[in-house]
């Protein structure tokens, strides 16, 4: 077998370059339902459905991998529901790569009084007010009746600003444990993959541990979980740091809830491949547009007789010219439908989803043309008119990884 | 009086250019037959046909690329109250690109091949409580009401260009029946202001356009026919030429235009049908195209439209004019929405996807059911085509027979509606809730009474006494 190439019943990684600078990596990733090229952002189609996009719409922004959540699923339509119809991938009717969560990072979001204990997550079911438990055993379940390409494995969440210090290493070492119980109770290994999820909050040490154990399991994939919680960004790009520098090359490697534009680049420069978030699909609903030159609020009057694109010299379904198959809508079409007409949101989701997938091309065509430090300067001084305004946790966590901003 | 299609003494009329007419049973238009709305640059309108609903220029849940993929819409139609909450509205100042391209649809990104119909207000429209003035027509728009003169009207279709433009009619929207004397002005108002449209217009067409104008409708109003006979013999005698269309307002005026020369003109009906049965109707009466805004509130409302003409030949009772995609008994069927449908929602997906995104607020559910019941009538309407083809008789035939297989009202939808914005809806004594409330008081469980939760103040007094 190739040395850059690592198998597993459901899965095939390739690491096709490194960055001579950074430590980022571009690769191939081939999945049940088909190939994946990586760096790679994935949209949250949460309830089986990325928010008014028909799939083919969805397949035009070049998507490979959509997520699904678990937690959701499991409550509508629920997992005899799943099992009837035959999974996800036929209740959406969408033939490529999906990735669920394990459902316990909800269960801290959604709910108000989940009490985790070892055996599972407890929580009141929001329909009725059952008495609910999610345990890894059942997480896994719904995940085989989902019939997820990656699945997740359920594990305690705490918000990583959390000050409880044993708490913390209790849920890391729980998170463990949990693993093993995911492992024992997946069902498909041969045609779904479950990726462990790396826990240990804010603490470098704990995170090193965790890393340690989770990586002795060999799971296909391994996350970084636990991120995007209110941390500092500081601390948020030095425990991505601390988590890649222990993982194996030949993984895929994801760092959940993350979607900043900003923040996807410096994470891939700090080694990581794989991101999902739903502020890009999100925030199109509430009318703003992601462009290389920063967030635009298509709400303000000033778009009101902009009749330029969304964003010049984007590819989208929305943006490219007419003669290439783009629809003409302009940025005041968009502004008089803002969150008056379903249609507004629907085509600034279009533009988002693009946007955010054709960020990580050009990532992954700079790091393979070995010219990703210049594509990162690039990438700042297009979103930042004055260097004195880029974000000092971005200049600081790219200088440690050979790249400097400033200069 | 000449009657029949006058295919040769009208030559030089407006009317003549867009509209063919292919088999008529009278030669008067006051019963159903087939024709082509030909509009230039659009693809050609066979009809009898249906006009989709735009709602501030988009067809409700539909991006434009999903309005040429998956629908074959014959026209929309919009409405210029959609757009204009300022005088200096954003819409004035697009300029249309190419060289037959409209800035109506510049501004909404509308698929190049589909007309669109403009009028002043949506259909239904919302009641202006101070109502029209003499020179004023009342609109709303989503910040609220105003009012634009006849020459702000006539500008704005001048300036937009949209590919129909029906002329600005004093309609009446507080009272059903108005009294003869406001009947007899709303008829002279809407002629004054017919002409005043027409001048302006005429006055305002620039010869250096590649973009050809608009074809006017003249509206034809809810008013007894004898009231309005005089402004009827008025757009029959006077301004037939400039007009190349009626809207009718209501359609239990088109067997009284038998005694006009309006046999050649195309007829949209602005008078919103309730079902199919009410399409039928219209068509019967010599109506070319219908809107139809009832096919946007039965996707809002869950429910997949499941009839076809002709109706299927079955005698196991009344069938169903929709189903309500709500229902429990579709949670795991794969099967599409209507057995053997060719669209794009029943191809694709099922039942069981379209009551998971239903149940679960999302979005793509409504879009799926818009693709599918826009669908159902565009094959509604090639059906009455068809049997218009084998002749009036067979026609009328299967119309009669579709009303006693099919049930006369669409099934309602069990759950919620997409939010209704300012712009859908003034809200009204006494009205009820569009939606059923979502939040509910934390402590007002009083009516189960079980745990005494009742107001403190009610709870009766130690002292035995009733409460205060």
């Amino acid at each position: 077998m190739a040395s850059n190439v690592y198998t597993s019943p459901a899965l095939t990684f390739e690491l096709l370059a490194r960055c001579s600078t950074t430590r980022a990596r571009a690769s191939n990733l081939i999945l049940p339902h088909g190939p994946v090229q990586l760096p790679m952002f994935m949209p949250v189609a949460t309830q089986a459905s990325l928010k008014g996009l028909t799939p083919e719409q969805l397949e035009e922004t070049n998507c490979q991998l959509c997520l699904n959540n678990t937690y959701h699923l499991g409550l509508k339509p629920g997992q005899e529901v799943l099992d009837t119809i035959g999974g996800a991938h036929k209740l959406q009717g969408w033939n490529r790569n999906i990735l669920t969560d394990s459902g316990g990072f909800q269960m801290v979001s959604l709910l108000k009084l989940a009490t985790i204990t070892e055996e599972g997550v407890r929580f009141l079911s929001p329909h009725d007010g059952s008495p609910m438990l999610l345990t890894p055993e059942h997480s896994m379940s719904l995940q085989n009746s989902i019939g997820s390409d990656i699945m997740m494995q359920l594990d305690d969440v705490l918000v990583t600003t959390s000050p409880d210090h044993a708490r913390m290493r209790l849920a890391m070492e729980r998170s463990v444990r949990w693993l093993d119980r995911c492992i024992a109770a997946h069902k498909n290994p041969d045609r779904q993959n479950l990726f462990c999820i790396i826990q240990g909050g804010l603490d470098l040490e704990m995170r090193r541990e965790c890393c340690r154990e989770m990586v002795a399991r060999d799971t296909p994939g391994i996350a970084i979980g636990g991120l995007s919680g209110g941390e500092a960004k500081e601390e948020f790009c030095e425990v991505v740091e601390a988590c890649t520098a222990l993982l194996p090359d030949l993984k895929p490697r994801y760092v959940m809830g993350i979607g900043f534009p900003e923040d996807l680049v410096v994470s891939v420069a700090l080694g990581a491949d794989m991101f999902d978030c739903v502020w890009p699909t999100r925030t199109a609903r509430f009318g703003a547009a992601i462009t290389r030159h920063g967030v635009y609020n298509m709400r303000n009057a000033k778009y009101a007789k902009d009749f330029g694109v969304i964003e010049e010299g984007c590819g989208c379904k929305c943006c490219r010219p007419k003669s290439e198959g783009g629809l003409g809508v302009t940025r005041a079409f968009i502004h008089h439908n803002a969150s008056k007409e379903t249609v507004s949101a629907h085509l600034l989701t279009i533009h988002n989803v693009w946007y955010q997938l054709n960020l990580m091309r050009e990532v992954r065509e700079s790091i393979l043309a070995d010219r990703f430090p210049e594509y990162i300067k690039e990438f700042f001084g297009n979103l930042y008119a004055d260097p004195k305004d880029y974000p000092s946790w971005a200049v600081e966590a790219l200088r440690r990884v050979n790249v400097d901003l400033t200069a | 009086m000449t009657q029949g299609d006058g295919s040769c003494e009208h030559s030089d009329m407006a009317s003549q250019r867009i509209f063919k007419i292919l088999s008529a049973a009278v030669g008067d238009g006051t019963s159903a037959r087939l024709g082509q709305l030909a509009l230039p640059g659009r693809k050609l309108v066979e009809t009898p046909n249906f006009t989709s609903v735009a709602s501030r220029g988009a067809v409700p849940h539909l991006t434009p690329d999903n309005v040429t993929r998956h629908t074959d819409l014959s026209s929309t139609y919009m409405a210029l109250e959609d757009f204009i909450e300022k005088p200096n509205a954003a819409i004035y100042e697009i300029e249309g690109e190419g060289e037959d391209s409209r800035p109506l649809h510049a501004f909404t990104a509308f698929p190049k091949e589909i007309p669109t119909i403009l009028a002043a207000r949506r259909c239904p429209a919302v009641t202006a409580p101070s109502g029209n003035t003499s020179k004023l027509l009342a609109i709303f728009t989503s910040t609220g009401f105003r009012s634009i003169s006849i020459a702000e009207y006539a500008e704005a279709a001048r300036k937009l260009k949209p590919d129909v433009v029906v002329g600005p009619a004093d309609l009446l929207h507080s009272s059903q029946a108005p009294a003869a004397k406001k009947q007899l002005r709303m008829t002279e108002r809407t002629e004054d202001w017919l002409d005043q449209f027409l001048g302006l217009l005429k006055a305002g067409t620039r010869t250096d356009s590649n973009v050809s104008e608009s074809c006017i409708f003249a509206p034809l109003i809810p008013v007894e026919w004898k009231i309005q006979w005089a402004y009827l013999r008025h757009l029959a005698e006077e301004v037939l030429d400039d007009v190349s269309g009626l809207a009718v307002y209501d359609v239990n005026l088109m067997p009284e235009l038998s005694a006009f020369k309006f046999g050649h003109l195309p007829k949209l009906s602005l008078d919103p049908p309730r079902n199919p049965q009410g399409i039928l109707r219209q068509v019967s009466l010599g109506i070319d195209i219908c809107l139809v805004p009832f096919v946007n509130n039965v996707s809002d409302a869950g429910v997949a439209l499941t009839f076809s003409f002709p109706a299927p030949k079955i005698a196991t009772g009344i069938q169903p004019l929709g189903t309500n995609m709500w229902s429990l008994e579709h949670q795991t069927s794969l099967a599409p929405l209507v057995e053997s449908c060719t669209c794009y929602a029943c191809q694709k997906h099922h039942r069981a996807f379209v009551n998971h995104l239903l149940n679960a607020k999302e979005m793509l559910g409504w879009t799926l059911l818009q693709i599918h019941n826009h669908h159902v009538l565009t094959e509604f309407f090639k059906g009455i085509r068809e049997a218009l083809a084998q002749g009036p008789e067979e026609f009328e035939a299967l119309a009669q027979e579709f009303a006693t297989v099919y049930d006369s009202e669409i099934p309602a939808g069990t759950g919620e509606r997409p939010r209704a914005r300012g712009y859908h809806f003034k809200s009204e004594h006494h009205q009820e809730k569009y939606n059923p409330r979502t939040w509910q008081d934390l402590n007002s469980n009083s009516n189960s009474g079980a745990e005494g939760t009742e107001k403190p103040h009610e709870v009766a007094r130690p002292d035995g006494q009733p409460p205060a």
